[in-house]
């Protein structure tokens, strides 16, 4: 080969590679990606319609006919706000071949609320579905019989169903958090109306997905909510109407499905309320009531439904779902000044978790259903000691599984409802699981996730659409 | 010649008509007792998988907050690319009206990897499964898919009842 040749193929060659690299440095190997950026969906731009809601407006009265009794369950997770029933009334552990006392049933709207119970009256929100109306319903808690109604026209769409709430009783008011934040207050016997307050209107609020959750809380004739918005946490007075004091939300964290749990630690009675955003600890008297006492953003999650878990040693146990898992805190007080310390963080499927209904702390140990994320023990009722929540003392078995529904404890016996409306009582025990009985409540029963209620010996319990009183007594 | 011409669409709609009705086989899933692994992703002989997500509208929530959209703890629910939880972007989502949602499946770009399935089973009613597509599927003798599936999920059914598709199937237990 003449070194003429050579060089014409060199060249050749050259000529070709340097096409070749122009070409590959040119050509852009994603020019057929399409780009994915947010408002590809086309989501409308806020809300669109906001209805004016004429809270209290329209009234019923069906009966004055009922038996007093005794006892009561005025709020979520009853008056200690531990889901734990203090009656010395004794109850079944078994149903016997008979199947459940079933006292009464009553339809309702679709949705997760659930009642309060006083002194032989039984209240619960009920959504309306065909007038589209939010009602507070007043039953006679022997029998059933509606006595009166109270409630305000609202359109809301069925989304995972509409009510969500519990009310809060005491002797002379009842308050109540409507799907759209439409917050009502009573008088509890008579059921006249004493004030109305719209959070969204009035706080500028977003109304938590699925609709509000929290159930409000009535402190020494105060009703204390969590708005989020412009302000974190509200105290209106039961009988006036009139706003106490307002907790400034610097943060602009946002409303939850929890719901604010009275706490007392360090000297201090605080409420404490796991929101949108964080944690936070506010006082409950004193010359700062109303004013932050400590808080954290360690804790944020978009969507958070369990109410935080207090333990008297400043401890506390706040948990959520949708993958968020667990988180324990630990309160210090030093000189009448509060911080929080994370203890532990983890994912659902490393210890105790839950995704709707709050545990339950007994006998110093917490007691819990994990979620459906909850890796191989998931659905099972488990049992931890709070210094190792990732560390299961026990759980209720691969063969025991429950959903979302609600548990707790009323004289030394734990009741569990399941998804599908079955009931369960187990003992309560820090060493194992022991199932007592279990039997099918509501037939074809379907989400029965409201939280129960307890007094006199008489169970409340829902699924979606129906409620039903069963006599527990022994 | 009409009796011939007769005669000659009466056996091929005969033929075609045994085809249909004969006791043939085909591989699906069982959604209610998939565990949604990951494997029908990787284990197809075909690539991408035979197998793709499947949405069951009647028992969908519609949710803004979606578990088999939204990456957990996303930081916005919008259709950004850092919030959505498919790594191929098949899913895609469209404002109905408050507060609803609807999600579509690009069957293109599904690729079967269950990332959603868990996220709407493990949050929301469950309505994103898996099925196994016959147009695709070679329905291979041995499925390599089902070979290595840990819930059993996968086994032979009547090609008359090709798919197990939730909502209008109902799990028999």
């Amino acid at each position: 080969m003449t070194i003429r040749k050579l060089n014409i193929i060199l060249i050749a060659v050259g000529t070709i590679a340097l096409v070749t690299l122009f070409w590959w440095l040119s050509a852009d190997p994603t020019k057929d990606f399409t780009v994915n950026l947010e408002g590809a969906d086309n989501r409308g731009e806020g809300v669109a319609f906001v209805q004016d809601v004429n809270i209290g407006e329209y009234f019923e009265e069906f009966s004055t006919d009922y038996k007093p009794l005794n006892e009561t369950w005025t709020n979520f997770r009853g008056a200690d706000y531990d889901n734990i029933s203090k009656s010395p009334v004794k109850l079944i552990d078994k149903f016997g071949p008979e199947g459940p006392k079933i006292m009464w049933s009553v339809e309702l709207g679709e949705g997760h609320s659930g009642a309060a119970i006083y002194k032989g009256l039984a209240y619960i929100l009920d959504y309306n579905e065909e007038e589209r109306a939010d009602r507070l319903r007043c039953f006679s808690l022997l029998d059933g019989t509606e006595q009166w109604s109270r409630g305000y026209d609202v359109a809301v769409k069925r989304n995972h169903g509409m009510s969500r709430t519990i009310p809060a009783v005491t002797e002379d008011y009842i308050v109540t958090i409507g799907p759209k934040c439409h917050v009502m207050c009573l008088d509890r016997e008579t059921g006249n109306f004493r004030w109305g307050l719209d959070i969204v209107k009035e706080y500028q609020n977003e109304i938590p997905f699925w609709y509000t959750g929290q159930c409000p809380l009535i402190d020494n004739n105060v009703a204390i909510l969590a708005a989020g918005g412009s302000k974190m946490m509200v105290a209106v007075d039961c009988e006036s109407g009139e706003k106490l004091w307002e907790t400034p939300n610097p943060n602009g964290w946002k409303m939850s499905h929890s719901s604010v749990i009275p706490f007392t630690f360090g000297g201090r009675k605080m409420y404490v309320y796991s929101a949108i955003g964080g944690l936070l600890g506010v006082a409950a008297d004193g010359p700062d009531v109303g004013t932050i006492l400590w808080e954290t953003n360690a804790w944020t999650h978009s969507v958070v439904a369990p109410s935080p878990l207090c333990m008297p040693d400043g401890k506390i146990f706040v948990t959520a779902g949708y993958g968020a898992g667990s988180m324990m805190v630990q309160l210090h007080e030093n000189n009448g000044e509060f911080s929080v310390e994370v203890i532990d963080e983890y994912t659902p499927k490393d210890g105790l978790a839950c995704e709707q209904q709050t545990p339950i702390f007994w006998n110093g140990y917490l007691f819990g259903i994990l979620p459906k994320d909850g890796g191989p023990l998931r659905n099972q009722l488990v049992c931890v000691n709070p210094a190792d929540t990732k560390k299961v003392v026990w759980s209720s078995g691969k063969e025991t599984r429950f959903g979302l529904g609600p548990y707790f404890i009323a004289d030394n016996k734990m009741f569990i409802l399941n998804d599908d409306g079955t009931l369960t009582i187990a003992r309560p025990s820090t060493e194992k699981y022991i199932q007592l009985d279990q039997v099918k409540v509501i037939e074809d029963g379907h989400d029965a996730w409201a939280p129960f209620a307890l007094a006199d010996g008489y169970l409340l319990m829902r699924d979606s659409k129906t409620m039903v009183c069963i006599d527990l007594n022994k | 010649m009409r009796f011939s011409l007769l005669l000659s669409l009466g056996t091929v709609s005969a033929a075609a008509l045994r085809k249909v009705t004969t006791d043939d086989y085909v591989w699906q899933i069982d959604p209610f007792k998939c565990t949604q692994c990951g494997r029908c992703a990787t284990e197809c002989v075909m690539s991408p998988s035979a197998v793709k997500c499947v949405h069951a509208f009647d028992l969908c929530g519609y949710c803004d907050l979606c578990g088999g959209y939204l990456k957990p703890d996303a930081n916005a629910r919008s259709t950004a690319a850092e919030n959505q939880l498919c790594p191929t972007a098949a899913i895609e989502r469209r404002f109905i009206e408050e507060p609803y949602f609807e999600y579509h499946i690009d069957e293109d770009l599904c690729i079967g990897c269950a990332k959603c399935v868990a996220g709407c089973t493990s949050f929301g009613n469950g309505s994103l499964h898996l099925q196994i597509i016959h147009d695709i599927c070679l329905n291979c003798n041995e499925c390599s898919i089902a070979r290595v599936c840990p819930s059993d999920a996968i086994s032979r059914v009547p090609a008359s009842e090709a798919y197990k598709v939730k909502g209008s199937w109902t799990n028999p237990t």
